[in-house]
């Protein structure tokens, strides 16, 4: 069964613009896959109804067959979204601090908490920083502090609204390490992104979106040659999927 | 612009750094009140001495201080001079400059100090404590009043530090980009703060509107697991010394 699925989901803002129109979409555990399309054709919009955070004008999300409507801190901590601008998401003054906001949310005893806190920011190799001041943190710190603040809630599915942004060579090798590390441990991975030759090499599921409808869905290497079409650029030099990644 | 922090958190091992947030509250508390029931510069003296000795033991720099205070050491200056020309008394005989009294000199020393030693009761308090002791301070002592969500306003307080430092970067790089396309050129100052504060404001609501999102999706609740604290013997003889000497200015 799908861990998580989409059907007929529509959503109309208020001023009358079309975000999304019948987006149907089955996601397999352990699947890796990116969600591509220009600017505008409803990506943010389609992540943020995977957490809950709007409501759909017709059709429904559903987590393990349950529609997250039912419970939906259980569907916020099962499904972590990672936003775009991680000065956004850092809601702590201190790196710890930060990363404890989710647990504590949960209201979980204090020790489940610290140890939570320890142990996400040793994955994510923040565990030096943990007394630093938050705004004092580079733009890939910052972003592997917002996947921390979600892994600590210990998600499956953990989705990525646009995580290369304003980031460096080093910063963007610091975060697709870190996803690409969160797959193999069993992750399921959701990541909207323009730059496909950064991370396509590591997806197996190519969805491409426009105007609100999700119209090509399906193998990366079959689909890259038609990217363009879509207002995506399709990766210089006639390159196979297989190279486009900037981890060596 | 960020960086501008004339109290900054140092961290550090010491028993100064290490005490009960709580309690460190209280003893900031008591100090400040002292410095208020000073009436004469000896107590303000043994007032400054006690808080110099904490300062050294909490390993902060004298020179760092000295530093970040130069504009308020003159502001300092500016009080004296104004209390002693205009206090009435008695001239300060032998001065070249006739209409300062011994009264004013007293009074502005006495106003002056006072402020110091408040400012050096601040620097020691947020120079030992980190936000997140003292935001969990502040929501343990509002937790018993009615009709105060401590949770919600211990949120505030944090959501307030994450974001001054975020704000004040935004409006560096906003006036930087206002200075590349010649604001200079205008003059009305009217206008030059309207051009800065509107698109700021804007600003500041789209990631409000951002940061709740975010919070949510983070399962947000008040009711939430509650900070743990550790008071040793240490901390308290600390409260013990604090009134004390808050004791004896009060007496005096």
């Amino acid at each position: 069964m799908a861990i998580l699925e989409i059907q007929h989901l529509s959503h109309v803002f208020p001023n009358g613009t079309i975000a999304l129109d019948d987006v149907n979409l089955s996601v397999e555990s352990g699947e890796f896959i990116v969600i591509a399309g220009a600017n505008g054709s409803g990506k943010t919009v389609l992540l943020r109804h995977m957490n809950g955070l709007l409501s759909p004008t017709s059709g429904k999300v559903l987590l393990e067959g349950v529609p997250i409507t039912k419970d939906l801190n259980h569907a916020r901590r099962k499904i972590g979204l990672i936003f775009q601008n991680s000065d956004n998401q850092i809601v702590g003054q201190i790196v710890s601090e930060d990363v404890a906001f989710g647990p504590e949310n949960l209201n979980l005893p204090r020790e489940q908490v610290d140890k939570l806190v320890q142990e996400t920011l040793e994955a994510v190799g923040l565990s030096e920083l943990a007394s630093e001041q938050t705004y004092t943190l580079s733009g890939g710190q910052k972003k592997r502090l917002a996947v921390a603040g979600v892994l600590a809630m210990r998600p499956q599915i953990i989705a990525f609204d646009e995580p290369f942004v304003a980031l460096d060579y080093e910063g963007v090798v610091q975060v697709l390490s870190q996803i690409v590390a969160l797959h193999k441990k069993g992750h399921t991975i959701i990541l909207v992104t323009h730059d496909l030759d950064k991370v396509l090499a590591h997806a197996n599921r190519l969805i491409i979106m426009e105007k609100g409808r999700i119209v090509k869905d399906g193998d990366p290497g079959w689909l890259i040659d038609e990217v363009e079409k879509y207002g995506i650029k399709k990766p210089y030099g006639g390159r196979r999927v297989g190279t486009m990644t900037w981890l060596k | 612009m960020a960086e501008i922090t004339l109290f900054h958190y140092i961290p550090k091992k010491t028993i100064i750094h290490q005490m009960d947030g709580r309690l460190k509250l209280v003893c900031m508390i008591l100090f400040t009140m002292a410095a208020g029931f000073a009436r004469n510069l000896y107590d303000l003296a043994i007032l400054t001495s006690v808080l110099f000795m904490i300062y050294m033991a909490a390993g902060l720099s004298v020179k760092r201080f000295m530093i970040e205070l130069k504009y308020f050491f003159i502001l300092a200056g500016i009080i004296i001079g104004a209390h002693s020309f205009t206090v009435p008394g008695t001239a300060i005989p032998g001065f070249p400059i006739q209409r300062i009294t011994w009264e004013g000199l007293n009074s502005g020393l006495l106003l002056s100090w006072r402020l110091i030693v408040m400012i050096f009761i601040g620097a020691i308090m947020t120079g030992t404590t980190s936000l997140l002791q003292f935001k969990n301070a502040v929501e343990w002592f509002l937790r018993p009043l009615p009709f105060i969500p401590e949770a919600r306003v211990a949120t505030m307080f944090s959501l307030t530090f994450v974001l001054i430092p975020l704000i004040l970067d935004q409006i560096s790089e906003m006036m930087d980009a206002q200075k590349s396309r010649c604001i200079d050129g205008r003059k009305d100052p009217v206008t030059r703060i309207l051009f800065l504060v509107r698109p700021l404001l804007f600003h500041a609501f789209m990631r409000a509107e951002e940061i709740v999102q975010a919070m949510e999706s983070r399962c947000y609740s008040e009711i939430r697991t509650k900070p743990k604290f550790k008071s040793t013997l240490n901390d308290w003889l600390v409260l013990a010394f604090s009134i004390f000497i808050c004791f004896i200015i009060w007496v005096d």
